[in-house]
């Protein structure tokens, strides 16, 4: 079944390219149903395909030569690793699911068409992007998801928001793309291919220095940053929440978000080789994860929430990765997957049922009127929150104790705290959303069935998959089998656990105390409130002083270099012009100066070139 | 040793020919004819000669080289891809055109037909030439020509304006051009490209070098007018807005190939292997080409960001794109490995040629479309062609995101070739710099796309898409996607031929 894998990614774009065919035509229940063929169809392969990973941990490489670059064969193909296989099984479950959901979700759009034809095209392109052999093949299919993303974020064109989100989300992950690219240059001179696999034995013969390492990995994690919304190319992804719900838990949740911390994993001799470019990662991350909380924890907006909680628990998987777990962090990203995945589509079913409501000021009361879609956010909240034995508990714990083991103490006690705050302003959410009485105006609505069973699915899920590693390391020895990397599986001590535990109880118990018993009054919110609850709902003036000092430069230089050009080069053509044409020739009346001017400039350009060259010469 | 003419094996000229013949036939059917009457067989004639010369020039491959015409006439697989170019540009240009006809712009179709024809056979005349004279009459042919068919819509005074224009500048440079070749003859006292090549070691040596380099210099500057780099590229933003967009698309793609060719042949044909050998050609030629090519891409790129009007913007990235397509030339030269045969830099080079050719007349076909539509080439005009006509707008966002190098595009690859080039030869900064004004164009094209998505119709009338037209998209949007996708086959035609 393996060496079919290839076709895996190929559903997706065959369903991309009937829908986008028949876009006009095909009625709401075909689109859905040629969307979902294609992402079971992938999901059927995936779990034929990590079965016979399984029974024989072996990887699996077939490529075919795409181009001779000088001496370098540069490859196209597919390489089926563990970390791939996991990475198929996660996203073409979640795509799955979240396809279902959608439905329900989208019902009645008038592009309900082109909406599938892009998550499927999305789909095709994450699941292409997990399985390439080579940094180049993955960098095209890292734009081409860019890309899938975009169009998504703007899918409602007709929002000025969604617009401008699609715009941010493009420009700042651009950045990190421009770093990922010049990275991939940068090997490409030093190692002289692009192969991860001969960079890899370039690194570990010693081929390239040190500093040529450090540096190759800390592009390629600034690559990482802009994907997976890392501080500070993080502002992006809360925005993104403009775009649909299934949208946002599909991709900027559960998938192309963490193919950051999948390019990182996939890179990871790279990191390991250099000792600063872990230390990079660690810090940036354990920064991402206590900033993302703190701003969480006062957010109004449901789907911004659960947006910086996605930045925050990316920031864990980043440090996990830069405190030598990197079982732990890909521990993570599997079980975020799921229970992000769950809380964005419950959320999105609690905004169905308010009718477009965003807003948790304008509701409560939800628990009564429909308990299931609470219980399954309850299970979402739980598992994010750290409570055993749901899945997070796992892998958060994991992650922890990489950090802890790795003699990171500070990195450690920042992460016991952000975990600490995520229990709080995850179930401050809860209790806003379900606890107290409904303060909306509309009346609230039923979900349709067709949202509700993926998310059952994906709770069982998020339960679940936290056992896969507990109580043997049966997960940790198959992920690493064979790639050198060394998992960690020293015995947790005792109080890590348990403490963890008690501290998200805490934490739960004081949202609760806060929001959930005295179910606050709506006032209460809209009053400024103290300097650092300002500083946290104004997410630390980040925007505002990108606006100031970049935005504004650069509109500066853009006006400088404009003023520049219009006095300085057009003054001084224009004044040799003048004198010029002023002793030599007034009379003729085609003369208008300027195609004396353009003339003028050649002249001086070749004058130049010809005074640098002497110049050089007589200086040799 | 005076050769009969008879001798010469004419059969290689048969594309030339075919050209000449149809130029020359049309104009006495132009003149035959009524003024009333329909001149589209004109453009389908002329289309199915560009043709049947593009098919007698692919059968030329795998041949020897020959040389006629005493010399300075040569045929071999380096013209003979360049000649596919500029037939394959002429192609779509033409069928571009020919969706036009019904259009009041052209009042003298009969005349833009055969002028475009004279101006291809230029071209060809300019890649194929071996003697420096030959070389000067196809510059001439092509210029003239161009001169004329950018003044075409006579009663507009902007195609007036730019004609004019295109005449003084055209004409400094041909000057340029004239002055550096009298130094090289007199120097050399020959104008056989070989010969010159033969005796510019004994020159330099004698020490006339700055001589050399002077005639170097003069050539170059006077080349930059047709290539439209820096710093004769001034012209290019008034002529592109003022000439008819199939004519702006010649200049922007056939008189820029037909420019790079010339470059290169100079280059490679009469000074490389003389001032090679002194180790002055790594020192001094090849920094003068990157200082050019940085000049071009810094301008192009910065300048387009202002730029309000989709034709200027379009010709402030032409601009640029020559300095992408100079940076191979540049470095083509600064290894050793070049002597044996390393031919990745014309595979380079011809790759981004025809990138930019399907991307370039692919994005002027679009904006043909929207000018007949909204007689306007304002960037606001697009605003809202999504909602109007969504195929073409993501037929155009295909060619803008390849014109800004984002993958998985024929211009991304193309770019991507180029900077593995200069990492190869170890210039660093060269990339550098190309990294970077690659960045700085991704937001005005993205200005472009915006406005397509994201801003609302100014009318809701759907958009009717002549035949023609819709051709050239759809051959631009399946070149640029499956170039982009398997340059293999490009590059490894191109690398496989023989260059030396």
């Amino acid at each position: 079944m393996i060496k079919f894998a290839w076709i895996i990614p190929l559903f997706p774009l065959v369903a991309f390219l009937l829908l986008m065919i028949g876009r006009r035509k095909l009625s709401e229940g075909a689109a859905a149903s040629i969307g979902v063929a294609g992402v079971l169809a992938s999901l059927s392969l995936s779990v034929a395909v990590f079965l016979e990973r399984l029974q024989s941990p072996s990887n699996y490489v077939a490529t075919f030569d795409w181009l001779r670059i000088d001496q370098v064969m540069v490859t196209m193909g597919i390489e089926v690793d563990a970390l791939g296989t996991l990475m198929l099984l996660v996203v073409s479950l979640v795509s799955f699911l979240v396809f279902v959901y959608a439905r329900g979700y989208m019902r009645g759009d008038q592009r309900f068409s082109t909406f599938y034809a892009y998550l499927s095209l999305f789909a095709f392109a994450m699941l292409s992007l997990v399985l390439s052999p080579n940094l180049l093949q993955i960098y095209l299919f890292w734009e081409l998801v860019g890309v899938g993303s975009f169009l998504l974020i703007g899918f409602w064109t007709f929002k000025p928001e969604a617009k401008a989100a699609a715009k941010k989300a493009f420009v700042v992950t651009r950045i990190g793309d421009v770093a990922f690219f010049v990275a991939i240059l940068l090997t490409f001179w030093k190692v002289g291919s692009l192969e991860l696999s001969q960079v890899f034995a370039a690194v570990e013969s010693g081929q390239l220095a040190p500093e040529i390492v450090t540096t190759i990995a800390i592009l390629i994690f600034i690559g990482a940053v802009g994907k997976s919304g890392q501080f500070p190319l993080h502002t992006w992804l809360p925005d993104a929440m403009e775009g649909p719900t299934p949208v946002s838990a599909l991709i900027h949740a559960a998938t192309m978000v963490a193919a950051g911390v999948y390019l990182v994993a996939r890179t990871y001799p790279l990191f390991l080789a250099s000792p600063i470019a872990m230390d990079v990662v660690a810090y940036v991350g354990v920064f991402t994860a206590i900033f993302a909380a703190t701003i969480a924890l006062v957010q109004n907006d449901i789907k911004r929430v659960l947006a910086y909680s996605t930045v925050s628990q990316l920031g864990y998987m980043m440090f996990a990765l830069g405190s030598a777990g990197y079982v732990a962090g890909i521990f993570h990203l599997t079980t975020h997957a799921f229970f992000k995945a769950l809380l964005f589509l419950a959320a999105g079913a609690v905004i169905v049922s308010c009718q477009r409501q965003q807003d948790i000021r304008q509701m409560g009361g939800l628990w009564a009127k429909n308990r299931t879609v609470g219980s399954l956010f309850l299970i979402g909240a739980l598992a994010i929150a750290g409570v055993p034995p749901l899945s997070g508990f796992f892998s958060k714990d994991a992650i922890l104790l990489a950090a802890y083991q790795d003699g990171r103490y500070i990195v450690f006690l920042v992460g016991v705290l952000a975990a600490f705050l995520t229990a709080f302003y995850v179930f401050r959410l809860f209790f806003l959303i379900f606890g107290g009485s409904y303060r909306g105006k509309e009346p609230v609505v039923s979900v349709p069935k067709v949202m509700v069973w993926p998310m059952i699915i994906l709770a069982v899920f998020a339960v679940a998959t936290g056992f896969v590693n507990f109580p043997t390391d049966a997960f940790a020895n198959w992920l690493v089998e064979g790639n050198g990397i060394v998992a960690q599986t020293a015995s947790t001590p005792w109080w890590l656990p348990v403490g963890m535990t008690i501290l998200s109880i805490i934490g739960i118990a004081m949202a609760w105390i806060l929001y959930g018993k005295r179910s606050v009054a709506v006032s209460s919110f809209g009053e400024p409130g103290p300097l650092p609850y300002r500083l946290l709902a104004r997410k630390y003036y980040v925007d505002e002083i990108y606006d100031r000092v970049f935005v504004r430069s650069l509109k500066g230089l853009g006006l400088i270099l404009q003023a520049f050009d219009r006095f300085i080069i057009e003054g001084l053509v224009k004044g040799i012009a003048g004198i010029i044409s002023w002793l030599g020739r007034i009379g003729s009346r085609l003369q208008n100066g300027q195609a004396q001017s353009y003339v003028l400039v050649s002249l001086i350009g070749l004058i130049l070139l010809v005074v640098s060259f002497t110049a050089g010469r007589l200086l040799k | 040793m005076e050769t009969n003419w008879l001798d010469y094996d004419w059969s290689v000229m048969l594309p030339e020919a075919t050209i000449a013949a149809a130029v020359l036939l049309l104009l006495v059917i132009d003149m035959l004819m009524k003024k009333e009457q329909d001149r589209r067989f004109i453009g389908l004639l002329s289309l199915f000669a560009v043709l049947a010369a593009g098919v007698a020039v692919a059968f030329g491959f795998g041949k020897e080289q020959t040389l006629i015409l005493d010399g300075s006439y040569l045929v071999d697989d380096f013209s003979l891809v360049f000649k596919l170019l500029i037939l394959g540009g002429t192609t779509l240009i033409l069928l571009s055109a020919l969706s036009q006809e019904k259009s009041k712009e052209i009042d003298y179709k009969g005349e833009f037909y055969y002028l475009l024809l004279a101006a291809t056979l230029g071209g060809m005349v300019m890649v194929s030439s071996a003697d420096l004279i030959t070389l000067f009459v196809g510059l001439e042919i092509l210029s003239i020509a161009s001169y004329i068919l950018v003044g075409m819509r006579k009663k507009r005074l902007e195609s007036v304006e730019a004609a004019w224009k295109y005449v003084v500048m055209g004409s400094v440079a041909t000057a340029f051009i004239l002055y550096g070749m009298s130094f090289l003859y007199g120097l050399t006292g020959s104008t056989n490209l070989d010969v010159v090549a033969e005796r510019i070691f004994e020159v330099t040596r004698g020490g006339y070098d700055s001589f050399v380099y002077l005639s170097l210099l003069l050539m170059l500057v006077g080349f930059t007018f047709k290539a439209a780099s820096a710093p004769f590229h001034m012209w290019a933003p008034d002529v592109y807005q003022g000439a008819p967009t199939p004519v702006t698309t010649f200049l922007a793609v056939v008189s820029k190939t037909a420019a790079i060719a010339f470059i290169l042949r100079i280059l490679r044909n009469a000074y490389l292997p003389g001032l090679w050998s002194m180790g002055e050609w790594q020192d001094v030629v090849s920094k003068i080409l990157i200082a050019i090519a940085v000049a071009s891409m810094i301008i192009g790129n910065v300048v387009a960001l202002r730029q309000t009007n989709t034709k200027r913007l379009l010709a402030y990235s032409s601009i640029a794109h020559a300095g992408y397509l100079l940076v191979p030339l540049a470095l083509f030269a600064s290894i050793p490995q070049f002597i044996v045969g390393n031919d990745v830099f014309f595979g380079s080079i011809v790759y981004y040629l025809l990138a930019y050719m399907l991307m370039t007349t692919g994005a002027f076909a679009v904006l043909t479309i929207i000018e007949r539509d909204r007689q306007d080439t304002d960037i606001r005009a697009f605003a809202g062609l999504y909602r109007r006509s969504p195929w073409l707008a993501i037929a155009m966002s295909i060619f803008l995101i390849s014109l800004a190098g984002i993958p998985i595009t024929a211009g991304f690859f193309g770019k991507f070739y180029i900077l593995l080039n200069a990492i190869i030869v170890r210039n660093l900064w060269v990339a550098g710099i190309m990294m970077v004004t690659t960045v700085i164009s991704y937001y005005y094209y993205f200005g472009i796309i915006r406005q397509m998505f994201f801003r609302p119709p100014t009318e809701s009338k759907k958009i009717s898409i002549p035949l023609g037209l819709a051709i050239v998209i759809v051959i631009g949007v399946i070149g640029t996607i499956g170039l982009g996708i398997m340059p293999k086959w490009v590059i490894e035609f191109v690398e496989g031929l023989s260059w030396y």
